[in-house]
């Protein structure tokens, strides 16, 4: 096996298949690799309900057997949680995830020859709150009967305990404000190609459909582990008909453009007033400092400028840590939206950070998470 | 405005509009090799020039941190300007390269978040072109006196 190549799998688990996001095939992987020490520990979600779950470090074969399935209400991300642990760990990541991840290894806080990231597709992730919301005003059910969901053909569908199917389309949904979070909208990473393996449904066809995941292996370390899970009898897999390649490559293309439209859609130039603009919208941060603590490009820890030059008594008419963090982020922003999720008087962040990282980071052909290139802040000369 | 500025502006700028004797604030951070050595030469060679600016004298351009910077705007300036050596002449071999990087930066921030590009300007000066700097800061001043004061200027601050 080696990087390029293309496979269709599944668990040989007849429970984790059935329970798996698309055949299991990802948790069986994991447990592979735990089971056969190739690393020490699995991050997985750990669910509390349909809504809600907390990723754990485990190394517990069964816990991460148990976390079989996908949870689009759960927009997670599971780079700071493995950084400066010094772990042998393998995780599953979607692309915002990979990103994290990526720009926390530039930084020596994980070191990723220790570290198999297990790519997933995405097509984007739902805020909890915005979901139970959503199944009320939307769905008019109770978010306490649901009892699984899934996405078909642009549907969001919910079933209920009672065995019924409640199907919206997702572009009616993200119409009336529900849906993905905004920072999904405009994604572009929809396979993970900057993980080790990329897996996902797309490109899965015919009778397999729901019951296997289509793997790309983008690395010597992604090969490893898929050999692993073979030898170790937890997982089979076949090549893919070409017909599943050319559907893949054909989402791939339709998602990023449609990625390309809703950013275009967000982020209206603005003339006049921009400075009135972030204004009014940073008025109510209180200075809780959580959006800096989730962001997973960040890792300066307790001690940073943006809050040590940062006084709340001061008649500033903008706060000096925003600022510094509009910089610091300028390069290094991968629009994963966990400052907007986090925040408690919901000012939309991302929206606010993407504005700067936007320009920066295409004046400087600059892709945060997608390599190994340094952030340029760092360069000594530039060369664009 | 006092007379001791009016001498000093040129025949284009006198002729812009003035804000009623008000004098703008402008902070011009300098590196000790070069501009530095600009703006004393601009004093020795009696260049007329505003009573504007405020020099910040730093080792070297490469030592100005966008922190200072955004400070200075959140202080009450109307204006900032970053200066240094002119590339390959700093003296820490390549201060100058790394002020070009962080300038890029700020300059990307401060236009996005509305600061007008008149408010933030980069130059690189010698110790002997005294006259040179000297006409920046008038320049500057011009500019700055058409816009009026800075939108980040703190209630109170003139
Ligand atoms: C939010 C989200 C959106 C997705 N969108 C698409 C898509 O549009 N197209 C596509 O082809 N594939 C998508 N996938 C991937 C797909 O749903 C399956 O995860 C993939 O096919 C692997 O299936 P599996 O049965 O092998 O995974 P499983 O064996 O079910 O393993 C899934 C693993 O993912 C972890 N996980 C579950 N939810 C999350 C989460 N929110 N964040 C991080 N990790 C999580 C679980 O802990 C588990 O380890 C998405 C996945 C997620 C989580
Ligand atoms: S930001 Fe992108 S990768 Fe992350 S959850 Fe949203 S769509 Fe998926
Ligand atoms: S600033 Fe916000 S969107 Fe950007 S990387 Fe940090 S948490 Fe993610
Ligand atoms: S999370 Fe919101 S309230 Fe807290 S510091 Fe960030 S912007 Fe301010
Ligand atoms: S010493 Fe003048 S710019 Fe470095």
């Amino acid at each position: 096996m080696q990087k390029g190549e293309m496979y269709v799998g599944w668990s040989t688990k007849e429970d984790v298949r059935k329970r798996g996001g698309s055949g299991g095939l990802v948790t069986s992987m994991l447990a592979a690799a735990l089971e056969k020490k190739m690393v020490d520990a699995v991050v997985v979600l750990k669910k509390i309900n349909e809504f809600e779950a907390v990723p754990v470090i485990t190394s517990d074969v069964n816990e991460v057997l148990n976390s079989a399935g996908s949870l689009h209400s759960v927009p997670s991300n599971f780079a700071k949680l493995i950084a400066n642990k010094n772990l042998k760990v393998a995780l599953p990541a979607k692309g915002c995830d990979v990103r994290g991840i990526i720009e926390q290894s530039k930084r020596n806080a994980i070191n990723l020859d220790n570290t198999f990231v297990v790519g997933l597709n995405c097509g984007g992730s739902m805020h909890p709150v915005v979901t139970r919301e959503m199944l009320e005003v939307m769905y008019k059910i109770k978010p306490e009967d649901v009892h699984g969901e899934e996405i078909e053909k642009g549907k969001l569908i919910f079933e209920t305990k009672d065995g019924k199917e409640h199907a919206i389309t997702i572009d009616e949904l993200e119409e009336k404000g529900y849906g993905r979070r905004e920072s999904c909208r405009y994604c572009t990473i929809k396979i993970p190609n900057n993980a080790d393996i990329a897996c996902g449904n797309w490109g899965v066809t015919g009778d397999l459909v729901g019951k296997a995941t289509f793997v790309e292996i983008n690395s010597e370390k992604g090969a490893r582990l898929l050999q692993n899970a073979i030898d170790a009898g937890y997982v089979q897999v076949q090549k893919p008909d070409e017909k599943g390649v050319a559907i893949r490559a054909k989402i791939k293309g339709t998602m990023e453009g449609l990625g390309k439209k809703w950013k275009d859609k967000v982020f209206v130039p603005m003339d006049n007033g921009r400075l009135e603009y972030f204004r009014k919208e940073l008025e109510h941060c209180i200075d809780c400092g959580a959006c800096k603590a989730v962001c997973p490009t960040c890792s300066c820890g307790d001690i940073s400028k943006c809050t040590e030059f940062h006084y709340r008594g001061d008649a500033y008419k903008m706060s000096m840590y925003h600022l510094v963090r509009f910089l610091h982020l300028a390069d290094s922003c991968i629009g994963c939206g966990q400052c907007s999720d986090v925040c408690p008087v919901d000012i939309p962040l991302t929206r606010l950070y993407r504005r700067f990282a936007n320009t920066v980071q295409e004046q400087l052909k600059y892709e945060p998470g997608m390599d190994q290139r340094k952030p340029p802040y760092f360069e000594a000369k530039l060369e664009v | 405005m006092n007379d001791s500025i009016s001498d000093g502006i040129s025949a284009e700028a006198a002729a812009a509009p003035k804000t009623d004797g008000w004098e703008p604030k402008i902070v011009a951070f300098c590196c000790n090799w070069c501009s530095y050595g600009g703006a004393d030469s601009a004093g020795m060679g009696r260049f007329q020039q505003p009573a504007s600016a405020r020099i910040i004298r730093v080792m070297c351009s490469g030592r100005i941190d966008p922190l200072h910077v955004f400070n200075a705007f959140l202080e009450g300036a109307d204006a900032v300007l970053v200066t240094g050596c002119h590339i390959g002449d700093c003296h820490y071999v390549n201060g100058n390269d790394k002020t070009k990087i962080k300038y890029k930066y700020l300059e990307n921030v401060a236009h996005e978040l509305g600061i007008e590009k008149e408010r933030l300007q980069l130059n690189w000066i010698s110790a002997s072109e005294g006259e040179k700097f000297a006409n920046f800061i008038r320049d500057v001043t011009e500019q700055i006196k058409k816009l009026g004061p800075s939108p980040l200027k703190p209630a109170g601050v003139v």
